[in-house]
């Protein structure tokens, strides 16, 4: 599903290139869990940037779907957004003057889909997420945990085939940060979907399936949870 | 998706109060203005254009020329015989009709019930040319019996207390009977025919001499000429010039016509050429009007642009959930429109509230046609335009962000090119504000200063009345009773009022004329006591008087008929006008009669006993004006029966010269006001805006020991000095255009230093108080509130 070819990221400045990212190469499949590790200044959330085409790498190729996505105009990557990449911010980014249902339904509108599909698929959200009475309130009026969850339901409602999660469970207490990665494992399992999350914890890295550990923009150990933890 | 966003731009506007009202009144404001101009541009522009046929509908002018050939004036009118001779001769002539001059306000009375009212003679071809309603009568019979009259509704209503009068008599002038043949609808303000009452013109023939004489040499009526559909006005014109030649042996055709819907707005003539009129009162009223408007929505733009930091992350989370740049600019420009519609319906109410008063100052009779589609079209027009120019900028702004930058940072700094268009459009907004405000003194400075130019006459208690009626053969009797009863002290009448504007002739000749004369001279008629009664300084000669009755044949002339003429020593002197020998007996000093904005033409005083129309009277100082005027009034109208007494203070007939310029004084001060009120409105908001992003800062400041002023100065120095930036722009480009402005005049004032003072500090003064209260307010908060928040 995802190729990255060689990226490389870095700033020119007085001269001297300053690295974010060097020879990252990797290859992520349909249906995996990924989280990318490391600590602060590692690359983690440029990677994470560049996978949601949100940055463009200097140098590298990069294939989304079959399809060289390295430099692609605003339109078609708005068009990819729509239909197969749902992003989940650490600082959850919901629309403040938007009601809870508004915000979920935001997507479905960006992608034109008819009003009785729209308001199904935003009562199923509210409804499987448990925040129906929430509905009608402002993201302002939750408490953190309760907005990561509009925001992780607005990514989900518009279908989409990748998840990608930058810290986010990052501003939330533990027990809600559990409660999170449980809903992301359960969406990997049964929905098939591809989540990509960066990530502190070695416990929210737990619930994936591979862990890329990144180190000054270099990858330096790519773990396949499964078979390391099935002998 | 509209529908949602049209609830977030609801909510974003409930949010942000204070830039909404900011925005909302600033621009209501500005909308309010437009549409005033809406309402006035239509008025002048359907001038005389509300016939059917209005484009065929021409009137005649004449050109005046000296000797050279060189056209000196042009105006409109024509003489008697024009008007039959080309109804006889030129084909293309569908409908021709002869009228008098402007406003005759003649004496009609129903009984007892008498006023004195605008009349106008015409043809009957004038009704076919303008499509009158008639309540009652027949158009095609109206006028074609001499004695009869067509009423406005309105006149019909104030002499008959109804419009059912049709065969009633009336009686005209307290001489004639006259039969109602017709009651029409009030013709419509802005129409240069204004009449309250018509009579044909073969009634005028029998009253009036010069209207019976048929001649090529007496300019003193107008004529209306309706072409055959199709006509071409320039082979008219050919053809008229053959037909003057033919008659009047013209060596140039003097007469042409003109579309009559273009008098109004390019009646101005110099050299034969069109150079305006009312369209430049137009062009001034617009230019206003859309400052106005402009400085509005760069409130807006700045207040949208100031708030881009909270934006960004919207359009930052918009973009990665789908959004494409148009669905965002569609956003935000349904937000500015959203505004504009709130804004759009204040300022029509304002309009309603201010159009009486607006009327009232430009002596218009205008009102909001909201049923007329047109309007409506226009108003939806406006509304879209403003919401596009204010909408537009923050919406390719804002659109423009790129996700991860404004989702990364949480409050990033606005770009250096970012604030350096928000400061040009402050300096931009106060540039316009400043030169406003310098308009506006200088249009004061230089009425006060053409006001307090000597008259030249004593202007205190002298009056003047119409000669009407009897007064016209009663005037010994009247002037012996007024003298007698110690109310007046000495008074003449004559053909013309003592402020006139008319009988500028150049048939003049001197002793020691070099060559023909091409000066204009100004002829004017009086009987005895003429310096006397107004107090005009004679220095040389004598006035008229009884004593001598070789005075028919004496003249009084001005200092600058003697300068010109270059006489040494004037009186005793025999000039000649036209064919008339006329002696000088004595030199007095000019006096403001026309314009008194310029050197006046020479004039020559005639004693003439023959043209009885204005008697002028100086009243006894040594009683109150009350009972001097009372008692005029009480004797006039036993003498005069028939007419209303109609006593106007000299004073007041000079102050009414000062219309125009009063108006644009007006204007310029609303205006002026108003661009100062929402540019510090913006102002105000911007600062605000600003305290509110910087309140950590300022936190922070004050922990590490920032005094008060030292916040104040941070917050409000750059305000400030945009300020002083407009400043030095807008004062060399009012005093530019205000200078040229000024040159309009012959006597004019200066722009003084203190203007320009005043209209600097005054503005400084103002953003000052405006930004420094809300700096203020920031910089006395408790910084703990200030770094509480994160």
């Amino acid at each position: 599903m995802i190729k990255l070819q060689n990226i490389e990221k870095y700033y020119a400045a007085k001269g001297l290139k300053s690295y974010i990212l060097r020879h990252v190469s990797t290859t992520i499949n349909q249906g995996e869990f990924v989280s990318i590790m490391g600590p602060s200044g590692a690359g983690k959330s440029t990677l994470l940037n560049i996978l949601g085409m949100l940055e463009e790498p200097t140098y590298g190729t990069y294939e989304f779907m079959g399809e060289d996505v390295t430099s692609l105009n605003e339109r078609k990557r708005i068009e990819l957004y729509r239909n197969h990449i749902g992003f989940v911010f650490q600082a959850y980014h919901l629309i403040d003057e938007m009601t809870v249902a508004e915000n979920i339904e935001a997507p479905l509108l960006y992608k034109k889909i008819g009003s009785a599909e729209r308001r199904s698929r935003v009562a199923d959200m509210l409804d499987r997420f448990n925040i129906v009475g929430k509905k009608d309130l402002f993201p302002n009026q939750l408490s953190g945990g309760q907005q990561q969850l509009v925001g992780i339901a607005r990514a989900l409602a518009a279908q989409p085939s990748i998840i990608l999660a930058d810290e986010p469970t990052g501003n939330l207490q533990s027990a809600q940060a559990l409660q999170i990665m449980d809903l992301f494992k359960k969406l990997n399992e049964e929905e098939n979907i591809t989540v990509i999350q960066v990530t502190h914890s070695e416990v929210n890295a737990g619930y994936g399936s591979r862990i890329l550990h990144l180190l000054d923009g270099v990858i330096k150990e790519d773990v396949n949870l499964s078979e390391s933890l099935k002998p | 998706m509209f529908k949602l966003n049209l609830t977030i731009a609801l909510r974003n506007l409930w949010k942000n109060k204070v830039s909404s009202f900011i925005n909302v009144i600033g621009l209501a404001i500005g909308l309010a203005a437009c549409l005033m101009l809406l309402i006035y541009v239509f008025y002048e522009w359907n001038f005389d254009k509300q016939s059917k046929n209005a484009d065929s509908i021409y009137t005649a002018l004449t050109n005046v020329r000296d000797n050279s050939g060189k056209i000196m004036v042009t105006f409109e009118g024509t003489t008697t015989a024009f008007a039959p001779a080309l109804k006889e001769e030129i084909p293309e002539v569908k409908y021709i009709s002869r009228l008098n001059y402007g406003s005759d306000r003649n004496l009609i009375a129903n009984g007892q019930n008498s006023f004195k009212k605008l009349a106008k003679f015409a043809d009957p071809d004038f009704l076919k040319m303008y499509d009158y309603q008639f309540i009652y009568g027949d158009p095609g019979t109206a006028m074609s019996d001499p004695n009869s009259i067509i009423l406005t509704e309105g006149t019909a209503q104030t002499l008959f207390g109804s419009k059912d009068v049709l065969n009633k008599t009336i009686r005209f002038r307290d001489q004639f009977d006259l039969k109602i043949t017709g009651v029409i609808k009030d013709p419509p303000a802005n129409s240069s025919n204004q009449f309250d009452y018509l009579i044909p013109w073969s009634f005028y023939q029998t009253i009036d001499a010069d209207a019976k004489d048929i001649n090529w040499t007496n300019y003193s009526i107008n004529a209306l000429v309706s072409l055959n559909p199709g006509a071409n006005v320039d082979v008219v014109n050919t053809k008229i010039a053959a037909l003057l030649k033919k008659h009047d042996n013209q060596k140039y055709p003097a007469q042409f016509l003109y579309p009559l819907s273009k008098m109004h707005l390019y009646g101005k003539f110099e050299e034969g050429k069109s150079v305006g009129g009312a369209i430049e009162k137009i062009w001034l009223f617009m230019g206003l009007a859309i400052g106005i408007l402009l400085i509005a929505c760069i409130n807006f733009m700045n207040m949208a642009t100031a708030k881009s930091e909270k934006r960004a992350k919207e359009v930052g989370i918009k973009k990665t959930i789908g959004a494409t740049r148009s669905s965002l600019i569609l956003q935000f420009l349904t937000e500015s429109l959203v505004l504009t519609i709130f804004s759009v319906l204040m300022a029509i109410a304002l309009v309603e509230l201010c159009l009486p008063a607006f009327n009232n100052l430009l002596g218009t009779d205008m009102h909001l046609p909201y049923l007329q589609g047109y309007i409506l079209l226009w108003i939806v027009g406006i509304v879209l335009f403003t919401g596009f120019v204010a909408g537009s900028y923050p919406a390719f702004y804002l659109s423009s962000f790129n996700p991860v930058e404004t989702l990364r940072r949480k409050t990033g700094k606005a770009k250096f090119l970012n604030i350096g268009f928000r400061q040009i459009l402050i300096v931009g907004q106060f540039c316009f504000t400043i030169m406003l405000i310098i308009a506006t003194l200088v249009i004061y400075k230089q009425i006060q200063y053409v006001k307090n130019r000597p008259l030249g006459i004593d202007a205190n208690a002298l009056v003047e009345m119409p000669q009407d009626g009897a007064l016209k053969t009663r005037f010994n009797e009247l002037r012996e009773r007024l003298l007698k009863s110690g109310a007046v002290t000495s008074m003449y009448y004559s053909y013309s009022g003592l402020a006139h504007h008319d009988n500028n002739f150049s048939g003049m000749r001197w002793p020691g004329m070099k060559e023909e004369n091409t000066v204009l001279f100004n002829k004017v008629f009086t009987t005895v006591d003429f310096i006397k009664t107004t107090g005009l300084k004679l220095t040389d000669g004598r006035d008229f008087s009884e004593k001598y009755a070789s005075d028919s044949a004496a003249v009084l002339i001005s200092k600058s008929a003697v300068k010109t003429m270059g006489l040494t020593d004037p009186v005793g002197k025999v000039l000649q006008v036209f064919s008339d020998k006329v002696t000088v007996i004595g030199v007095f000093e000019d006096y403001v009669w026309d314009s008194p904005y310029k050197a006046n033409n020479p004039m020559i005083v005639n004693l003439n006993k023959k043209y009885p129309n204005v008697i002028t009277m100086r009243l006894n100082a040594q009683r109150g004006l009350q009972e001097n005027v009372e008692t005029i009034e009480r004797i006039t109208k036993q003498l005069n029966p028939a007419y209303p007494v109609e006593v106007s203070f000299i004073s007041s007939v000079y102050g009414d010269m000062f219309k125009q310029e009063k108006i644009l004084g007006v204007l310029s001060n609303i205006f002026g006001a108003l661009a100062v009120f929402i540019s510090c409105l913006g102002l105000f908001g911007l600062v605000a805006y600003s305290a509110e992003q910087r309140t950590k800062e300022f936190g922070v400041r004050k922990v590490l020991g920032a005094s008060v002023y030292s916040l104040m100065q941070l917050l409000s120095l750059s305000f400030i000095k945009m300020i002083a930036f407009a400043i030095l722009i807008a004062v060399p480009l009012a005093y530019y255009g205000m200078g040229i402005w000024l040159q309009k005049f012959e006597f004019h004032t200066s722009i003084s230093w203190w203007i320009i003072t005043v209209a600097a500090l005054g503005t400084l003064l103002i953003a000052f108080l405006t930004v420094s209260y809300q700096a203020y307010k920031t910089a006395t908060s408790n910084p703990v509130d200030a770094l509480k928040y994160e």
